[in-house]
């Protein structure tokens, strides 16, 4: 959907080029330019394997790959939801929100240390509805009360976790349901049964984007939000629908860590929404909006995971892997977005 | 668009409509409180969160000791913001005119000063826990500040290292999860394991790794661990029961679960329901529940002048209380008294669980 458009300014470009977008667009000529550039995530993922497999060959070993694809399960399923939502130029903070309550509502329904409840997989069923619903709502909220989706995804992130901390009643329950327990524990051709999940939440994803009329206009309104309205497209209820989609991968999110931990208390989304927001924005996702997509997201969501694992591995400090990763994060986005097309940075 | 506007302006009215019914709620719930407050003194409890499994144990015995003395109790939550946690306490020493009994977990460390003023101010009687400043101190401020109870971190992170020590037979490699390198009670627990390795040269510590308290973290991070060190890891020590329970999970996705020992503190219910199955070797709580009721139980009885906080000797106004330990040997017996009934405390006991002064 991006149009190209940069024959049209080229000439004001000449007129403002100062040092600052000199040296980025240097570099860039340098790797030969954008098509290099949509590559560089790729690249980085591939460059972080190789150094650490160099440093540490336990790296490469199956088990430890399966460990790998087992700790992105939770996060690449997250992320599919978020890239939607950054993909419109919107943003939703209700992640930590929608993840616990979906949590929450799984242990409570099955069975569980708490309650005689023991509704097996209804209970999981019922889990990604109440994440659907509480993306519905923040979608009806931004669009119906017209809140700008930072202010309402906020609203919704304390009124979830407000909820689960009532319904669990501050303490943290155990799931005790052995078969959806098995989603972590049970293992087909070699990866634990999340794994499967999650690749199967990403395929989803990717058929959304790429192949439905609603992936097609979630990418337009964060091209241009005027002129995908004056096409014809209903932008309010594209918006509502992606909120509701973003929802239905937190709470799948929610019951694949529910059965990971064994338990659930409200704070089990702790952390989840920076490092989505992390891997959807490495793996060259425009938060302005209308660039990248779920591929991109994908390979995000493995470099931050490859590196948390590649930093242990490497025995570096836990008193350092902090600023590391923040280099890393400023490394990647430096690296893929095109700033020399920005004009404006703020 | 029009329908959007007529939701926006009707949402206003109701609005309005609703604080107004709620101030009015307030007001008339006040009333009679306010009237009460004339004789018996409030107890206030004044904790962080709700929403870990610690202050919610602590809460209820506030309410246990509130219901055995027959006062009225009211619970602050400051949810982690220091300004929210220290105007709550404002407004309920005006609302109580001062007539009021504090205990209180400050949110941080410099929170404790402005707390103890304004009770101090009030009149009210205030006991802290946990954290306050090294230069404040309760016989700066008779009666009214009466107590400081804090829990010794270096003993209890060296008593959870030895049992684990022993249990893999006095040899072999472990891993460390520490708790948020700036708190206190990460700095002190790691301090307590540093002088159990020191006492025991045959254990080596294969790598120290912060998960930051979380038990998500400690989750991932020991995977990773397992990748680097495999079967060279014997047991692991956490400096909390959440993050050790993380740990456990990532051992039972590799089949490991009860094979390596883990051990925590805080003796939250999951790592007791480990310790009865073997999974975790040991757990020390300093026992929320009694932190929340004997807080109150020390500022009440100095309050109603059973005790004059300026005679007590110094050990009673800054003290450590006794931590619990709960290991294979007694985990039937405290899983009967504390997890499936209410624990039975002897409230008129108010100096029974200390165990000295604290460290300057």
């Amino acid at each position: 959907m991006t149009i190209d458009t940069e024959p049209l300014k080229s000439v004001s470009d000449i007129e403002r080029t100062t040092l600052m977008t000199l040296i980025p667009g240097r570099i860039a000529a340098l790797f030969g330019g954008r098509r290099w550039r949509s590559l560089a995530p790729l690249a980085v993922l591939i460059v972080l394997c190789v150094l650490i497999a160099i440093a540490n060959p336990n790296f490469i070993e199956l088990r430890n790959l399966v460990r790998l694809a087992n700790s992105a399960a939770v996060p690449l399923t997250l992320a599919m939801g978020l890239t939607f939502i950054i993909l419109m130029g919107s943003i939703d903070l209700s992640v930590e929100g929608t993840l616990s309550v979906s949590a929450m509502v799984v242990v409570l329904l099955a069975a569980n240390d708490a309650n005689g409840n023991d509704y097996g997989w209804w209970a999981v069923l019922a889990a990604i509805a109440a994440g659907t619903v509480m993306g519905l709502i923040s979608g009806l909220v931004q669009t119906m009360l017209r809140i700008p989706s930072f202010m309402a995804t906020l609203g919704m992130w304390f009124i979830g976790l407000g909820l689960s901390v009532y319904m669990l009643g501050g303490s943290a329950i155990r799931l005790n349901d052995a078969s959806i327990r098995d989603l972590a524990l049970h293992r087909f051709l070699g990866l634990p049964l999340a794994v499967w999940v999650a690749v199967g939440a990403f395929a989803l994803a990717a058929i959304i984007q790429y192949h439905t009329r609603l992936g097609r206009h979630i990418l337009a309104i964060g091209g241009d939000e005027d002129v995908t309205k004056l096409s014809g497209v209903n932008v309010t209820r594209v918006r509502i629908a992606a909120f509701a989609l973003a929802g239905f991968f937190f709470g799948i999110a929610g019951v694949l860590a529910a059965a990971q931990l064994g338990q659930s208390h409200a704070v089990i989304g702790d952390g989840r929404l920076f490092a989505a927001v992390t891997a959807v924005v490495v793996g060259g996702t425009a938060l302005t909006g209308g660039e990248g997509g779920v591929v991109n997201t994908l390979i995000g969501v493995l470099i931050v995971t490859v590196l948390a694992n590649g930093m242990i591995l490497l025995g570096i400090s836990p008193y350092i892997q902090q600023t590391v990763q923040g280099l890393m994060i400023i490394a990647a986005v430096a690296l893929s977005l095109d700033r020399v097309r920005l004009k404006i940075v703020k | 668009m029009q329908d959007s506007k007529t939701l926006t302006f009707s949402g206003s009215v109701s609005r309005r409509t609703l604080m107004l019914g709620a101030v009015a709620g307030a007001a008339t719930l006040a009333m009679p409180r306010v009237l009460r407050a004339a004789d018996k003194p409030t107890l206030v409890t004044s904790i962080r969160s709700l929403s870990n499994p610690y202050h919610a144990v602590w809460k209820t015995g506030a309410e246990a000791y509130a219901k055995w003395a027959g006062l009225e109790h009211v619970t602050l939550v400051s949810e982690g913001n220091s300004e929210k946690g220290i105007a709550d306490i404002k407004a309920m020493l005006a609302k109580t005119n001062g007539n009021m009994v504090l205990n209180s977990d400050p949110n941080d460390t410099p929170d404790a000063r402005p707390i103890v003023e304004a009770c101090a101010k009030a009149g009210a009687y205030v006991v802290t826990q946990w954290n306050k400043p090294d230069d404040l101190h309760p016989k700066d401020f008779n009666p009214n500040y009466v107590s400081h109870i804090e829990f010794d971190g270096i003993a209890s992170g060296k008593t959870i290292a030895e049992i684990l020590f022993k249990s893999i037979g006095g040899k072999g490699g472990i891993v460390a999860l520490g708790g948020l390198i700036s708190t206190t009670a990460a700095i002190e627990r790691k301090k307590g394991l540093d002088a159990a390795l020191a006492a025991n040269p045959d254990i080596k510590l294969l790598d120290f790794q912060v998960a930051n308290w979380k038990s998500t973290e400690a989750f991932d991070l020991m995977g990773n661990l397992l990748t680097r060190f495999g079967d060279d890891i014997k047991g692991i020590w956490a400096a909390n029961d959440d993050m050790g329970s993380g740990a456990l999970e990532a051992l039972r996705a590799e089949n490991l679960a009860g094979k390596v020992p883990i051990v925590g503190v805080d003796g939250i219910k999951t790592a007791v329901d480990a310790v009865r199955t073997g999974e975790f070797a040991c757990t020390v709580t300093s026992d929320p529940f009694w932190q929340g009721g004997m807080g109150l139980a020390i500022g009440y009885n100095a309050k109603i002048g059973k005790f004059d906080p300026a005679k007590e000797p110094p050990e009673h106004r800054e003290f450590y209380g006794k931590a619990v330990l709960i290991s294979h040997d007694n985990v039937e017996e405290y899983y009967k008294t504390n997890v499936e009934s209410k624990p039975e405390i002897d409230w008129n006991d108010l100096w029974g669980r200390v165990t000295g002064a604290i460290r300057t």
